[in-house]
Parts: structure tokens; C-alpha cells; sequence
């Protein structure tokens, strides 16, 4: 972005400018799907949706949590549940070699998907 | 070969301001601009090879180049990179069928620009503010300490727990200041769009369509609001040609 369509900043143009870097930098969260990775491809995208419902699904619970509408007993069988859910992702994460930031799909002007 | 389109532009009165305006100005890969007219609207064209038309970032600058050129002293649709017909007879008919469409948005940014505003934070600095309830505007009537844990499953539960009520703080927050924002603007002819939480340290990310006369307008509030809101970090961005404000969906 040139500095003179800068009309106001609060000096702290490098910080931002390193934030903006980042945020147009999305060569790692772009799905590429080739003959060649379509394994590594289709892991990616079937683990972004996996994890995608896996945060939704924690988000709600947690929102339920809060609500005071669960037994101790409810929640400790809920703690287990997201935890066992949570370490699973991370062991598939591994085994295809993903990060986080693999599975947080690049969607354009919508911004990132989680 | 096809014919990409940067513009559609408003060429009515002065039709040859555009011919001079386009000899100056050079397409991606060089290339020649022309303008296809139909009554008073004109699309701006290149015509190129259809390997000038992947989204790489240089093009993509270079395209947008060419649009903001034609800004200066045109009203103008800036059109999507990847806007493509194949031949001049389809770029015709396609004017010709959406002409009432285009000129009625032409008309409505009339002596309109376009601003942007981001709005960034420490992550770690505004969780700690708001964490110890001190941020103006925030009800903190919902302490966010967890209850002590008797398990492993409970203390998971009492951290995904915290995590949550930080956002949801974090998100009312973000609330606070748009509404702040839009509050000054209240009885200005403006339009704007927000997102909220864009990302860590982007907490909203505005935009504004209003009349050129109030730009001066809006850059001495971002300034106030800024003042005001010593925890963020306010950049203001413009003028922009109209990318967001119209619908630019044509048959």
C-alpha cells in the first residue's frame, strides 16, 4: 500500500504493516489440490471441516457450560468428550503432517475460516 | 486472447477526456487500454493473452493500478481482476443488457469515495484489560475465574470455559467501538460495513462510502476516536474507487 493512501496511523506502521503482511500472506492457507498432493489435498480439506464442526461443537457446549444448565457430572463427561476430541485432531494433525494454520483455509474477502 | 475488463466507467459528457486519460495509462503486460461504449457508460479493456489472467499478486497490483488511474477523475465500477469476455460483440451485448443496472450504480457513487478502517490491538495487552473489567463499557458482571477443578476433565472444561468468556468479552468490546463509531457518523450520508475479530490483532475492519467533501470530516474523527481508545491502534486507508458499496452482479 503506498503512504500516501495512509491518511491516518498512530506511528506504529510497522507493526501494522507486518500484520497486513501477514494477513495478505496466504500462500500456506490455500487449498491446493494436484494430481501429484490430491492424499495430502483431501486430508487437508476432510480436517478443516473436521475441525471446523470440532470448534463449533466446543463453542456451544461451552456456551451450555456457562448457562449453569449442566450437572457437575454432565460436565466432567464433557470435559472427557472435547479433550479425547482435541488430542485426536492433534494425533491426525501429525500423521498427515498438518499445522493449525494449514487447516485455517484462506476463504478471500470473507477472511479466514476460523 | 480475450478482453479483460478493468472499469466500467461513466464517459457521458466528456468522451474524449477518456481517450486522452487512456493513452497514458498502460494495461497488465503493457498492454493497450481501449474503451467498448455503449450510450454514456464505457468499458476499459485489454486485450490479452489468457495467461495474463491467473490471480499472481503482480497482476493483480498492476490491475488495480490501472483503476485507481482512471479514478482520478472518473466515476467509475472497478470490476473484479478475472473480469474477462472473449470477443467485443459479447462485451456489446453484455453493456447493452445491464446498462440500466450500471448507470444507476454509477449515479449512486457519484462524488463518492471509498475509505478503510483497521483496527488493531495487543492480543495479550486488551485479554488483560478487559480480563481485570477496568475497560470502560465492558459489563464485567461475569467474573471470568474459573471455579477450582476435581479432575482433569473439569480443569479442561474451566480452561475452554475461560478462553470463551475472553472472547465473548473480547467481541462485546469490539461491539462497543463500532457502535462508537457509528455513532459519529450519525446524520453524515455515509454507508459503512464492519467485521468484527478479523483476526488476533485485527479487531474490526471498516469500510465507508461518503461524499468527497467529508473526507477531512472523517479523518479528523478516526483521530478523535483514537484519542478515546488509547488501547487500539487506528489506521485509516483511502480514497478508494467504490469496491464495496455496489452490486456489480451483471447478466
Amino acid at each position: 500500500m503506498s503512504e500516501n493512501k495512509i491518511l491516518f496511523n498512530t506511528g506504529m506502521i510497522d507493526g501494522i504493516s507486518a500484520e497486513i503482511e501477514k494477513l495478505s500472506n496466504t500462500e500456506e492457507s490455500k487449498l491446493k489440490l494436484t494430481p501429484d498432493n490430491a492424499d495430502s489435498g483431501l486430508a487437508k480439506l476432510v480436517l478443516t471441516l473436521v475441525e471446523l464442526i470440532r470448534k463449533l461443537v466446543e463453542k456451544q457446549a461451552m456456551r451450555r457450560v456457562d448457562g449453569g444448565s449442566l450437572t457437575d457430572d454432565e460436565i466432567e463427561r464433557l470435559g472427557e468428550t472435547l479433550m479425547k476430541l482435541e488430542m485426536k485432531m492433534e494425533e491426525l494433525k501429525k500423521h498427515f503432517n498438518l499445522t493449525d494454520r494449514d487447516l485455517n483455509i484462506n476463504l478471500g474477502p470473507l477472511g479466514d475460516l476460523m | 486472447m480475450a478482453r479483460m475488463i478493468y472499469a466500467l466507467v461513466s464517459s457521458g459528457e466528456h468522451p474524449e477526456n477518456l481517450h486522452s486519460k487512456l493513452q497514458g495509462i498502460q494495461g497488465i503486460g503493457g498492454t493497450e487500454l481501449t474503451k467498448v461504449s455503449y450510450e454514456s457508460i464505457s468499458a476499459i479493456i485489454s486485450e490479452n493473452e489468457k495467461a495474463d489472467f491467473t490471480a499472481e499478486k503482480e497482476k493483480v497490483i498492476e490491475f488495480a493500478g490501472v483503476i485507481e488511474a482512471l479514478s482520478q477523475g472518473f466515476t467509475l465500477l472497478p470490476m473484479r481482476f478475472g473480469s474477462i469476455m472473449d470477443s467485443i460483440e459479447e462485451l456489446n451485448t453484455m453493456l447493452e443488457r445491464n446498462y440500466a443496472k450500471i448507470r444507476q450504480n454509477l449515479d449512486f457513487v457519484e462524488n463518492k469515495l471509498e475509505f478503510g478502517l483497521k483496527i488493531f490491538c495487543d492480543p495479550e495487552k486488551i485479554t488483560a484489560e478487559l480480563s481485570s473489567g477496568i475497560v470502560a463499557g465492558i459489563d464485567h458482571a461475569e467474573s471470568i475465574t474459573s471455579e477450582s477443578g476435581n479432575s482433569v476433565f473439569r480443569d479442561y472444561v474451566n480452561k475452554k470455559l475461560r478462553e470463551h468468556r475472553i472472547e465473548e468479552l473480547r467481541l462485546k468490546y469490539a461491539e462497543t467501538v463500532i457502535a462508537e463509531i457509528t455513532e459519529y457518523f450519525t446524520g453524515m450520508n455515509t454507508m459503512h460495513t464492519f467485521r468484527k475479530m478479523v483476526s488476533e490483532t485485527n479487531i474490526i475492519d471498516a469500510l465507508f462510502l461518503l461524499d468527497k467533501d467529508q473526507k477531512d470530516t472523517l479523518v479528523v474523527a478516526v483521530a478523535e476516536m483514537q484519542k478515546r481508545n488509547p488501547l487500539l491502534s487506528f489506521m485509516l486507508t483511502g480514497p478508494w474507487p467504490p469496491y464495496n458499496f455496489v452490486d456489480k452482479s451483471i447478466k
